[in-house]
């Protein structure tokens, strides 16, 4: 059997950080685990930038207000223990991506340049042109080619195995031979991305985004908390859902309905287009429910112009964007507004993390680090610019954290990995086998319908009800899906099929707890109850999964110095 | 309704075939919306990559009738109308391992990569604790080389990665010794450009395809242009660059035997340049006079070519 003092599962962002700063000066035997090659993963989308107060653009900027900007963009729901070392720790992040070679633009001093963005009182989001994501992940696994870091590329998480909450290992398939493998691990670092799948088309997040580790860890018995937090970007191109970045809006860009109006100044009259994004969102949204966008039903629309910012300073800051609104809209942004509107983009919830400072879960052994997983210090809403430094900064604490479980426990027992290994072998051979049923793209559809328009911008309690109804048909009509291909190699009808598994079970987890949180709060929005309750709500969202059976629990938030006030902006 | 006629290179690890699909046109469809379709209205055991599905991850590049494009945006209408044609044909990209159907393996061409050193060989000024100083110019040179995606279309587009045993290193992988070699940040330049040289720079063609089919736009040729200056600048004083001109100098005419039917592509300004500079493009260097990368004008055929080293031999005797 395979073995591991430490596995980490994904390799983007917040996975690769983790097997770096685990393998730093270390003799500990560490494997990284992807479904897909590791400068493919969705770090790589991040257009905008990266949080941390330099202070460079802005010497008035501070930890303090990183921290202040944070708590409030999360509407009070994050904990703010976790914040403050999330704030305090981001500068000495960036000096460290500095030092791995990461290209950030620069000032005229030379030092990280830094941008405005959407929630944030200071211009403090470091940036490479619009390609931040991308280069951070590139030079994360330049480094980690360096460390000789042992990757393997198209294997595929299925679960995890625990005994009396400890762990023991995992079961993945390499995809490529269609072998399933046991690995026997002391540590485990679950950094799967998150499940804006969940949304199928209507998301910024890229295919595969199937939330595996996550619902794995939930299978485990790790809770699932604040899932009902989804953060919809509020400029997905009009057509396609492909992200518009946020830098659009920083370097100064318009929102205009259908009268010419910059509509903005109605819902933020003083950060107008930069005010955080669940209320650009719902703004957005609301222009178009009263009839102020443009097009029709689904394909309705607002205008973003950026015409006023010139050529030159969009060649040189929003290349990128403007070769996405040639591709995907045929619209050049230098002479034409571009049509966008909401798409499903990020989740706050994941993976309830226990201990901020080792990324620790409630199972022994087991971390979780990323969009995967909930710290929390997004809360309710994250802010543009916070998750890739988020997915850095506690990538790193994961690694040392997961080295420090590594070098305290042994390798458990290898029975009950057998077990589950075998039950997964025949699994894929029964799926292989298996020549008639529901076709699984088709439950995936219905599953993405009924969170689009229930479990969506705007909520309400008979409508979420409503969704539940149709996800638990299509979790039954699940058990009678067919995946169409019967070979044993790269067997990818397989892959979706499992990813299918896991979306909806973690849909009907953010359904669950969107249909008791009963207020509104940052990106969940209910049209029953509109107002922010924190008598009743101001607490996080815990959702369990005990065999077979969803179960509702909630725990406290971490207040430290910031007590909740009006969220205005 | 109008149909399109799609024809996928299928391969299920032992064998090989054709198989042709037909789907309903749609207007403003990408390539990849209709291997999409098939997939799942038609033929769910179709394999091929893709991710982000707008251009950033790198995942999705195929061959379209021959052109290796991105399929996430690569609209269908721009290959139809390129090729006029109403069948297009799918393939993986050439000079990878083929996994299954349309998807490649990249951990080889990362083995590859890492000759040459890519990663940061951080300069003492700079530190983990406060990082590095650079200038908004020196963050402008690595702009370009950084947007590669490594997407695998230069490779797959590379004529000298077609005839080459394999030692050739993959454009994408001068694109990133070049960055690391040009980041201000960095203090040892001959780390990565010294084994782009040990693995045949000096073969690359200067035929541009994989410059004109990138899809960041990197100016992967300049690169190696640069890359060989750097080398002949670090050749003089190590005094290793007569060396790799003299082996230049044969492979080029040895590649001319080798492959005649390929010249008519290939037999273009280098050629010309080996033949008539490259003997003695070092004396011309130390003084600065020449760029021995210049393009020239095609050649026409191995006949051509022998003349010009002929004649190069002729202008060496006369010279000295
Ligand atoms: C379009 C877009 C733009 C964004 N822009 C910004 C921005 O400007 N600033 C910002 O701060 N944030 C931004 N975000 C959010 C941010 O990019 C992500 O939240 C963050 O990068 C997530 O990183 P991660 O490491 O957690 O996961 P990912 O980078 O998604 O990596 C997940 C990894 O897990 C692996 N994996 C998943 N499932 C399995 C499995 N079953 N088995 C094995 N491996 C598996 C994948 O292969 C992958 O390697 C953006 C997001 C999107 C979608
Ligand atoms: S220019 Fe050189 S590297 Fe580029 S495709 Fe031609 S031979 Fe290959
Ligand atoms: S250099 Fe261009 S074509 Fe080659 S891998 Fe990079 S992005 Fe792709
Ligand atoms: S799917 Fe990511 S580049 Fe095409």
């Amino acid at each position: 059997m395979m073995k591991y003092d430490v596995v980490v599962v994904g390799a983007g962002g917040a996975g690769m950080q983790a097997a770096l700063n685990a393998s730093y000066g270390s003799s500990l035997k560490i494997a990284v685990l992807s479904k897909i090659f590791p400068t493919r993963s969705h770090t790589g989308a991040a257009q905008g930038g990266i949080n941390a107060a330099l202070g460079y653009r802005d010497a008035t900027d501070s930890i303090e207000k990183h921290f202040k900007d944070t708590v409030k963009g999360s509407d009070f729901l994050a904990d703010q223990d976790a914040v403050q070392f999330f704030t305090e720790n981001m500068p000495k992040i960036i000096s460290e991506l500095d030092y791995m070679g990461v290209p950030f633009s620069r000032d005229q001093n030379g030092h990280i340049a830094q941008r405005p963005f959407g929630g944030a009182s200071s211009p403090r989001t470091c940036y490479s042109a619009d390609k931040t994501g991308h280069v951070i992940l590139h030079s994360l696994y330049e480094q980690c080619l360096q460390q000789g870091i042992h990757f393997y590329d198209d294997w595929f998480l299925l679960s995890l195995v625990v005994k009396d909450n400890e762990l023991e290992g995992l079961v993945a398939m390499d995809m490529r031979k269609g072998e399933i493998q046991a690995i026997q691990a002391k540590a485990v670092v679950i950094a799967t991305g998150g499940f804006g799948r969940v949304f199928w088309s209507r998301t910024t997040n890229a295919i595969n985004m199937t939330g595996d580790g996550t619902a794995a860890c939930f299978n485990a018995g790790i809770p699932l908390k604040d899932p009902e937090f989804v953060q919809f970007h509020p400029t997905g191109l009009a057509s396609t859902g492909v992200l518009v970045s946020e830098a659009c809006r920083g370097e100064g860009g318009y929102l205009l309905n259908k009268d010419g109006e910059r509509f903005m100044k109605r819902y933020a009259p003083d950060k107008m287009e930069l005010g955080p994004r669940d209320l650009v969102a719902r703004s957005i949204e609301t222009e178009i429910k009263e009839g102020r966008g443009f097009g029709e039903g689904m394909n309705s629309y607002v205008l973003m112009d950026l015409r006023h910012l010139g050529k030159e300073r969009i060649m040189q800051r929003l290349p990128q964007v403007r070769e996405l609104a040639l591709n995907f809209e045929g619209v050049d942004i230098i002479h034409e507004p571009v049509p966008v509107r909401p798409s499903c983009h990020y989740m706050m919830g994941g993976i309830s993390v226990s201990d901020y400072k080792t990324l620790a879960t409630s199972v022994h052994g087991i971390h979780a680090v990323g969009e995967c997983c909930c710290v929390s210090i997004h809360g309710a809403n994250r802010l543009g610019g916070n998750s890739v430094a988020d997915v850095v900064l506690f990538g790193k604490y994961a690694g040392l954290g997961a080295r420090q479980t590594a070098e305290n426990r042994e390798f458990g027992s290898i029975e009950k990995l057998e077990e589950e290994q075998n039950k997964w072998i025949e699994k894929f051979k029964m799926m292989r086998k298996k020549t008639a049923g529901i076709k699984f793209f088709e439950i995936r559809d219905k599953m993405a319908e009924a969170m689009w328009y229930h479990v969506g911008i705007f909520r309400v309690g008979s409508e979420i009800e409503q969704a539940l109804a149709t996800l638990d048909e299509a979790i039954e009509e699940y058990k009678d899906a067919y995946i169409g291909d019967s070979s044993e190699r790269y067997n990818m009808a397989f892959i979706n099929y499992v990813e299918l598994g896991n979306l909806l079970k973690l849909a009907k987890a953010v359904t669950i707890g969107a249909l008791n949180r009963k207020e509104s709060r940052g990106s969940h929005s209910r049209g029953d109850f509109t107002q922010r309750d924190d008598k009743n709500y101001l607490k996080h969202t815990l959702v369990y999964y005990d065999e077979g059976r969803f179960r509702l629990d909630y725990a406290p938030v971490m207040i430290t110095s910031y007590q909740p006030e009006e969220r205005k902006y | 309704m109008k149909k399109l006629k799609i024809t996928i290179k299928r391969y299920d690890g032992q064998k090989s075939w054709n198989q042709d699909y037909e789907i309903d046109y749609e207007k403003g469809r990408t390539v990849l919306w209709s291997l999409t379709m098939i997939r799942e209205k038609l033929d769910s055991t179709l394999v091929f990559s893709s991710a982000c599905q707008h251009g950033i991850c790198g995942s999705c590049a195929i061959k379209i009738n021959g052109k290796t494009v991105l399929v996430c945006q690569t609209p269908l209408d721009s290959m139809l109308n390129l090729f006029k044609t109403d069948r297009l044909i799918y393939e993986p990209m050439s000079h990878f391992e083929v996994i299954r159907d349309l998807a490649v393996a990249w951990e080889p061409k990362m083995e590859k990569m890492k000759k040459v050193n890519p990663w940061l060989i951080p300069i003492e000024a700079g530190t983990k604790e406060n990082g590095f100083l650079q200038g908004a110019d020196d963050f402008q040179k690595i702009s370009s080389a950084t947007d590669c995606i490594l997407c695998g279309i230069c490779t797959s587009e590379c004529n000298q990665l077609e005839v080459n045993d394999g030692t050739f290193l993959d454009p994408f992988i001068f694109n990133k010794a070049y960055r690391f070699a040009v980041d201000s940040r960095d203090c040892a330049s001959e780390d990565h450009v010294h084994p782009a040289y040990e693995n045949e720079l000096w073969k690359c063609l200067h035929c541009m395809q994989c410059v004109s089919n990138c899809p960041k736009h990197i100016d992967l040729t300049g690169e190696i242009s640069a890359l060989r200056n750097m080398s002949m600048k670090m050749g003089e004083t190590k005094n290793q660059g007569a060396r790799h001109a003299r082996a230049f100098y044969e492979d080029t005419w040895k590649k001319g035997q080798l492959n005649e039917t390929m010249l008519p592509i290939k037999t273009d300004g280098l050629l010309k340049t080996a033949a008539t500079k490259v003997p003695f493009a070092l004396r011309m260097m130390k003084t600065g006079k020449i760029n021995p990368l210049e393009l020239q004008k095609p050649v026409n055929g191995i006949k051509g070519v022998r003349e010009l080293y002929d004649y190069a031999k002729e202008v060496e005797k006369s010279e000295s």
